[in-house]
């Protein structure tokens, strides 16, 4: 029995819409994933967010709980009848859509689920206002299910480096200075820092934990069809590549003006290519931390 | 599709998984709690000064209207990160262990400050908690689920442990939201303020650890989780305009009605599950919002389910509501009070926001004789 990607799907912030945002962003793309999958929002068991930056920074509820809601699944419980979805948010940076990809798989291997949707967006919730915020805003989501004739997700690694946390850095503090106006005398101000050498530290990290899963699982690097892997910096998936000894061609692009998108970037990926035909596909996310994580799928 | 619907096996709302029978899902193991701990502040807040601190004359009793008495709140130095940190060290010297004996650890705080009132999104905090507590195998992530973040942590840790895909793992939270009650003091005029639940807020952390239970003991026997989020915007939080920290907006009265409405015919089905009538429940932990919403909820739950668990357990007087760490708090501070006896099953009831429904069922067994108590 193997977790299988049903569906994967995005969706750009409408910059004219009344309400453009993360979670307009992220309701588009869990909608078209489920429309691909020929799937209703009903089906859905899971449902875990991993985008970070939201509208509104909001702390509470899990903004995965808004999304549930705003897609029509199973809001409220009818008398004696059907199942519910149970949601919730991840935060583990960019690495984060495929977390919750792994957090799917535990419960579809335990039957706790049938279906589960990761998604996953970031925007700016304060333009003009925050500090170094430079991810294109888009939404992704994943449905995953488990099918006993495919192998799908094979083996996950996870692993972090902490002496490079100082590299990249999402916080929201307060400004005192900052506010307008004769009532306001500060406010609270969303500051990004990615440093310079944030991009080869995780592309040093990242070969490091592909090499370990890869002697783990006894995989040829050479054997991979496909390399999916994102870091919110762009460029990367390429220079990884390099570094493990891949053709560029096995490399899964991200469109040029989303090349630097933060947590939805692995699903962007994963709709440049088709993926039911791409064999052996492995998956490599870098972020904040330094966290990284790599997994097997065989198409 | 392979397979029927888990809904189709047994016609459950939630997601539930099973225990020690083995009746649901595919786990042959069964997870145990083994170490709780806590950290609260030493600094008492009493509600009688958090009023007196409000810039409009207010005439609102809060400890009458609430229960809460008083609430711990932080000292400099401390914030959602050492609450944690603290929490999480506790709960490994209750369990014997380790920070390298992990293999999961998942942090669960709405609140994310480090170093005072800095909401610190990336990296996340597990990193941070990782490096100091040494638990350098354990794969490692935050979550956010409102009130209910370390209950979802234990559902998550649970499956985990259950497939056999972790064998030992922590779920760790630290709350600094005192400084909601702070931001609240500065607008509330009213009773009727959509920010009066954040005058019941106090500071802890807690920390609960899990492992592979030993063939034939008892440990969790249900754990059931469920989003009716019809309900997802009656209360919302996010980064105050008045000052540093989190202002928080809820509809408390409704969510706490539709919250004890919504949440019986989910009770019947996890104590169904767990083939046990409410009676047969010792001691019931549920979310600490206040005192009298949890005596109208356990009322309401009993006439439902025809009978009454055998304690209630109330910590919202000297610990207001400390959010994500409330079940664990209260879990902690009675088992070091020795209030439990071997036998006893206990059932942790989570209503939060979203509006997440969460319950585990468990038997606290050798959990006594980590605090000193059962020999």
């Amino acid at each position: 029995m193997g977790t299988v990607i049903e569906a994967t799907a995005t969706a750009k912030a409408q910059e004219r819409s009344m309400s453009p945002g993360a979670l307009e962003a992220v309701d588009s793309a869990a909608r078209s994933c489920l429309d691909r999958a020929q799937r209703t929002a009903g089906d859905l068991d899971l449902l875990i967010n991993a985008g970070v930056y939201h509208d509104k920074i909001l702390s509470e509820p899990a903004f995965a709980a808004l999304i549930q809601e705003d897609i029509g699944a199973n809001l409220s419980q009818p008398p004696g009848a059907g199942h519910g979805t149970f949601s919730f948010d991840i935060y583990n940076g960019g690495c984060g859509v495929l977390t919750g990809i792994q957090l799917v798989d535990g419960m579809l291997a335990s039957g706790t689920a049938e279906l589960g949707m990761v998604v996953a967006s970031d925007m700016d919730p304060e333009p003009g206002v925050s500090r170094g915020f430079g991810f294109p805003a888009v939404g992704g989501a994943v449905l995953l299910s488990a099918d006993a004739s495919r192998a799908g997700f094979t083996a996950f690694r996870f692993d972090t480096f902490p002496e490079f946390a100082e590299l990249f850095q999402g916080y929201v503090d307060w400004q005192e200075d900052a506010g307008p106006g004769p009532d306001h005398h500060g406010r609270n101000i969303l500051t990004v820092e990615i440093a310079e050498s944030y991009t080869v530290r995780a592309l040093e990290c990242a070969e490091s934990t592909v090499r370990e899963l890869a002697a783990a699982q006894g995989l040829d690097l050479g054997a991979v069809d496909l390399l999916v892997a994102t870091a919110s910096v762009p460029g990367f998936a390429d220079a990884l590549a390099s570094r493990l000894g891949m053709s560029a061609e096995r490399v899964a692009p991200l469109p040029d003006d989303l090349a630097g998108a933060h947590t939805a970037a692995p699903v962007l990926a994963l709709e440049s290519v088709p993926l039911e035909t791409s064999g052996t596909a492995l998956l490599v996310s870098a972020g904040a931390g330094i966290t990284v994580a790599a997994a097997l799928y065989q198409a | 599709m392979q397979g029927s619907h888990p809904s189709e096996n047994g016609e459950h709302w939630m997601a539930l998984e099973g225990g020690a029978d083995g009746s649901l899902g595919d786990g042959p193991f069964t997870s145990r709690f083994i170490g709780i701990g806590a950290s609260v502040p030493e600094r008492r807040l009493t509600s009688d000064e958090l009023m007196a601190s409000t810039e409009h004359q207010t005439d609102i009793d809060l400890e009458r209207l609430t229960g809460v008495r008083e609430r711990r709140v932080v000292a400099e130095g401390e914030d959602s990160y050492t609450l944690a940190l603290d929490a999480a060290r506790d709960a490994l010297a209750r369990a014997g262990l380790a920070g390298e004996d992990l293999d999961v650890l998942i942090v669960s705080s709405i609140s994310r400050y480090v170093g005072g009132l800095r909401m610190q999104l990336e990296p996340p905090l597990s990193l941070s908690l990782k490096e100091a507590l040494g638990a350098h195998r354990a794969m490692s992530f935050d979550l956010s689920n409102a009130c209910a973040g370390m209950m979802t942590g234990v559902f998550i840790l649970n499956d985990l442990i259950r497939q056999g895909r972790a064998r030992v793992g922590m779920v760790v939270s630290g709350e600094y939201i005192s400084q909601l009650g702070v931001n609240a003091a500065r607008e509330i005029r009213t009773i009727q303020s959509d920010q009066l639940a954040s005058l019941t807020l106090g500071d802890a952390g807690a920390a609960a650890i899990l492992e592979r239970a030993p063939e034939g003991a008892p440990g969790i026997e249900v754990a059931g989780f469920t989003t009716l989020a019809e309900r997802s915007r009656l209360c919302l939080a996010f980064p105050a305009k008045v000052g540093a920290g989190v202002s928080m907006y809820s509809d408390a009265r409704t969510l706490q009605e539709v919250g004890i409405e919504d949440t019986v015919p989910l009770l019947r089905e996890a104590l169904d599950q767990a083939g046990l009538g409410f009676d047969e429940i010792d001691y019931f932990i549920p979310h600490q919002t206040s005192a009298r919403a949890i005596e109208k909820g356990v009322k309401e739950f009993s006439e439902s389910m025809g009978g009454a668990p055998k304690h209630v357990v109330v910590t919202v007087d000297e610990f207001g509501n400390t959010s994500s760490t409330t079940h664990f708090v209260a879990l902690w501070k009675y088992l070091r009070e020795g209030r439990f006896a071997k036998d006893d099953r206990v059932m942790l009831l989570s209503i939060a926001s979203g509006l997440e429904v969460g319950i585990v069922i468990f038997k606290v067994d050798q959990l006594l004789e980590r605090y000193g108590h059962g020999h």
